[in-house]
C-alpha cells in the first residue's frame, strides 16, 4: 500500500535552493505490513528544521527565518486523515534579511514578540487530493498575537537523500501556505511591506523510539 | 580673517555655522518630501539613513551655533527703512532657531516610537527619545510635517528678505 503526502514547490521560495536535493528523493512511503497501521510519533531536529517567510517589500521582497520551538508530528500512513502535526515557533529569535526588518518584525506594529513570543499551529484535518493524488492538504488553527485563525498548508513529505527508500526513521516534512497580516492585528508598515506572508514550514523528524 | 563676531560683523565660524545650516535645510527639505512619497525598497532604503544623519547634523550645527554666539555675540541686525519688514527679520530668525530644533527631534522621536533603531551615520545608534508607541509616533511626526512646512515657509522669507536688501546684510554673511 502506498501513502503519502505531497505539495508542490513555490519557484519564489527561499527554500528553492533546497529542491534539487529533495525531490530526487520524494518520498513514497510503503507500508508493507498491517503491523505497521499504528499511526507513529515524531521528534523534532530543530537544528535541521527551518520556517521561512516571505512577504514583498515595494519592488522587492523581505525574506526570513522563524525559529521552530517544538513540534508534535503524528504520522498514520495507512489513514492519512489520522495524521496530526502541530507546531509552536519561537518569534522572539525571529529574524528577517536585513536589520531594520528583523527589529520591525520583533517590535510591537508586527509580531509584538515581547508580549506574543510564539507562533502555533495544529493541524484539524489531512486530505490527499483525490485529482491529484500526489498532493495534501491541511487544515488547521494558526495562532498569531493571540488570534486564531482557519489555514490551509501544502503538505509534502520527503525522505533524506541518504536514506533507503521506503525508511521511515527520519523523514522532512514541509508544509507551505499564506496569512493575511491585518487577519492577525500585525499591521505595522502596511504602506512599506505587503499583507500577504507566504510561510514556508520545513520540518526534519525522526521516528520517536 | 576673524574667527569671532564683531560688534558690526560676522566672524567666520558664524558664516561657516549659517552656510552649513542653510545648505543642509536647503537639501533635506527636498530630500524629506522624496522619501516620504517615494516606493520604499532596497535599492533607496540607505536615503532613510541619509535623511536621519543629515537631520542629526543640523541639529548638532544649531547646538554649536547657540553656543558659539554665547562665546562670541552675533552683531546686530542692519535696519532698514521698514518697521514691519524689521520685525519680520526679527521673528523668522526666532523661529529659525525654534525650528532647527523641533524638525529634527520631532523626527527622532517620532523615529524612536516605531521601536526601530535611530542609526545615523550608518554606524551610530541614537537613543530613543520616546516609548514605542503609535501614539508618540503619530504625534511626533505630525509636528514634524507642519514644522517642515514653517521651516520652508521661513526660508523662503528669509531667503527672499536677503536677496531684496541693499544695505549689506547678504555681503557681510558672505565677507564677514
Amino acid at each position: 500500500m502506498v501513502v503519502f503526502l505531497l505539495c508542490t514547490w513555490d519557484e519564489g521560495s527561499m527554500f528553492y535552493f533546497m529542491r534539487n536535493f529533495f525531490c530526487s528523493v520524494l518520498v513514497w512511503i510503503i507500508v508493507l505490513s498491517a503491523g505497521n497501521a499504528a499511526p507513529l510519533s515524531y521528534t523534532l531536529d530543530k537544528g535541521a528544521s527551518r520556517v521561512g517567510f516571505e512577504v514583498s517589500f515595494g519592488p522587492d521582497q523581505i525574506t526570513g527565518e522563524l525559529p521552530v520551538q517544538s513540534a508534535e508530528i503524528t504520522l498514520d500512513f495507512q489513514q492519512v486523515a489520522n495524521s496530526s502535526v502541530a507546531v509552536v515557533l519561537d518569534v522572539g529569535n525571529a529574524k528577517a534579511n536585513f536589520p531594520f526588518a528583523t527589529q520591525a518584525l520583533r517590535g510591537p506594529k508586527v509580531l509584538d514578540t515581547t508580549r506574543f513570543p510564539t507562533i502555533s499551529f495544529v493541524s484539524t484535518e489531512i486530505k490527499v487530493l483525490p485529482d491529484a493524488p500526489s498532493k495534501a492538504r491541511m487544515s488547521g488553527e494558526i495562532t498569531i498575537r493571540d488570534t486564531t485563525r482557519p489555514i490551509t498548508l501544502g503538505a509534502e513529505l520527503f525522505r533524506p537523500a541518504d536514506r533507503a527508500l521506503g525508511e521511515r526513521e527520519r523523514l522532512i516534512v514541509q508544509l507551505s501556505g499564506a496569512v493575511s497580516r491585518a487577519a492577525f492585528g500585525a499591521t505595522g508598515w502596511s504602506d512599506l511591506v505587503g499583507d500577504t506572508v507566504a510561510l514556508d514550514l520545513m520540518l526534519q523528524i525522526d521516528l520517536a523510539e | 580673517m576673524a574667527a569671532r563676531n564683531s560688534e558690526r560683523s560676522f566672524g567666520w565660524v558664524t558664516r561657516a555655522l549659517h552656510w552649513a545650516t542653510a545648505l543642509g535645510v536647503l537639501g533635506m527639505l527636498p530630500l524629506g518630501v522624496y522619501v516620504a512619497r517615494m516606493e520604499v525598497g532596497y535599492s533607496n532604503l540607505w536615503l532613510f539613513g541619509l535623511h536621519k544623519s543629515i537631520g542629526v547634523t543640523i541639529f548638532a550645527l544649531l547646538a554649536v551655533r547657540i553656543v558659539w554666539h554665547v562665546v562670541s555675540p552675533p552683531p546686530p541686525s542692519l535696519p532698514s527703512d521698514v518697521a514691519w519688514k524689521d520685525q519680520a527679520a526679527k521673528w523668522v530668525h526666532r523661529a529659525f532657531y525654534v525650528l532647527l530644533a523641533v524638525v529634527p527631534l520631532s523626527g527622532w522621536v517620532g523615529s524612536g516610537a516605531t521601536g526601530l533603531d535611530v542609526l545615523v551615520f550608518n554606524r551610530i545608534t541614537l537613543p530613543p527619545l520616546a516609548p514605542v508607541s503609535e501614539a508618540w509616533e503619530t504625534m511626533a511626526f505630525g509636528v514634524h510635517w507642519v514644522a517642515t512646512k514653517l521651516l520652508a515657509a521661513c526660508a523662503i522669507v528669509h531667503i527672499a528678505g536677503a536677496l531684496t536688501r541693499r544695505d549689506g546684510t547678504l555681503a557681510r554673511m558672505v565677507k564677514g
